[in-house]
């Protein structure tokens, strides 16, 4: 009923949309209070503009992934996804990046600028950063066989004759 | 008068000039080169040094001197190590345009070329973003967590960094464009069939289409040149 190859990618899709969905939700619900000695802190995703654009990013791309997931399989329009899965790889890519470039440095600290490390004080925010920036790889990942599916197909009918 | 016509057509695709669109993606291919080199030299060389005096013994000052390289933060590191990288990359593809024009394996230059764009242009742009956030928080610091900003210490260290950060963002445009051109080119351009190239009729390496339309005109075997276009 379905073709076998219709079926895998958008299987795929919806792989891509769920983990940039989780990576959303888990950055977006990451917050944690204390007191550490007699200091109240709060760690919000708000705190670090890396998180925030994380957090866009990745919701950019999830409404995008919603919109492909309906397209049906004729349409002229999946040459426009090919070149927007580029750009949309580029954006996921680029929002990884930055916030593991600050999670870094919240876990490790920064001896030479004195910065501590801020990891054991909050570890439940932590532990939840890591978990939307798993999903956040997983949703690239996913993309990039994506791309590499879309070109393949449209050179098959090039690469028949060989 | 069919031999006239593959006379014709001979001398025109043996000169085999660029196109213009090659020389404009030649151009491009060497402005990010410049660019990404220009960042990945910038931050590699970025260095600061100051000296405090820390506590006075008498009459001599103890002086402390603490440097801001951009070892220091492993940001920094993909950075130059992403830009670098990129550098290379668009060198090799300058000189495969220029010298190598007849290199082939297996028919797949184009689509080779295509996927190697984007692998650069993504790790481009991570290598970019994680600095340039990295920069941010050394340029504002972090009161939540209680991170001091250090540009004011060492401005020096800042501007070079932002001038370093400035070239590879310029680089990462002008690569995206690169990108799309070669998978457009990737796209469009058709495949030269072997069995007309085992004939001898066509030089390897023609666009098949051209000729098809020449060879239509006196009527040779229609149907069978207009599949390939």
């Amino acid at each position: 009923m379905i073709k076998p190859k219709r079926l895998l990618s958008l299987l795929l899709r919806f792989i891509a949309f769920g983990a940039t969905l989780a990576a959303v939700i888990l950055m977006a619900t990451s917050h944690e209070k204390g007191t550490f000695f007699a200091v109240s802190y709060e760690a919000k995703y708000t705190d670090t503009p890396a998180f925030k654009y994380f957090v866009i990013a990745n919701a950019i791309v999830t409404v995008y992934g919603f919109l492909v997931l309906f397209l049906p399989p004729g349409s002229p329009i999946w040459r426009l996804v090919l070149a927007l899965d580029l750009v949309f790889i580029m954006l996921l890519i680029s929002s990884i990046s930055a916030a593991m470039a600050i999670a870094q440095v919240g876990k490790n600290g920064n001896p030479r600028a004195a910065w501590l490390p801020v990891c054991d004080q909050v570890t439940k925010f932590c532990n939840q950063v890591t978990g939307a920036l798993v999903a956040g790889f997983i949703a690239l990942i996913t993309y990039i066989i994506l791309l590499l599916h879309s070109i393949y197909n449209f050179l098959n009918p090039l690469f028949e004759k060989a | 008068m069919a031999l006239q016509n593959e006379d014709k057509l001979e001398v025109g695709y043996s000169s085999l000039h660029p196109k213009p669109k090659k020389w404009v993606l030649l151009m491009l291919r060497l402005l990010a080169f410049f660019a990404t080199a220009a960042a990945t030299v910038v931050m590699g060389l970025n260095k600061e040094t100051k000296t405090l005096v820390v506590a006075t013994v008498g009459t001599t000052p103890i002086k402390a001197s603490l440097t801001a390289k951009f070892q220091h933060t492993p940001a920094f590191v993909f950075f130059v190590i992403a830009n670098g990288l990129a550098s290379i990359h668009n060198l090799v593809m300058i000189m495969a345009d220029l010298f190598g024009q007849k290199l082939d394996y297996k028919g797949l230059r184009l689509a080779m070329i295509a996927i190697l764009d984007m692998m650069t242009v993504a790790l481009v742009s991570g290598g970019a973003s994680a600095a340039a956030f990295m920069a941010e928080l050394g340029k504002n610091g972090n009161s939540h967590a209680r991170w001091n900003s250090i540009c004011d210490k060492y401005k020096t260290f800042c501007d070079h960094g932002g001038g370093a950060l400035i070239a590879s963002f310029a680089g990462l445009i002008l690569m995206l464009i690169i990108s799309v051109m070669s998978i457009i080119k990737l796209l469009i351009k058709p495949k030269p069939d072997d069995e007309l190239e085992s004939t001898g009729l066509i030089p390897s390496g023609v666009n098949a289409c051209r000729f098809n339309s020449e060879l239509g005109k006196n009527g040779k075997s229609h149907a069978r040149w207009k599949k390939i276009c």
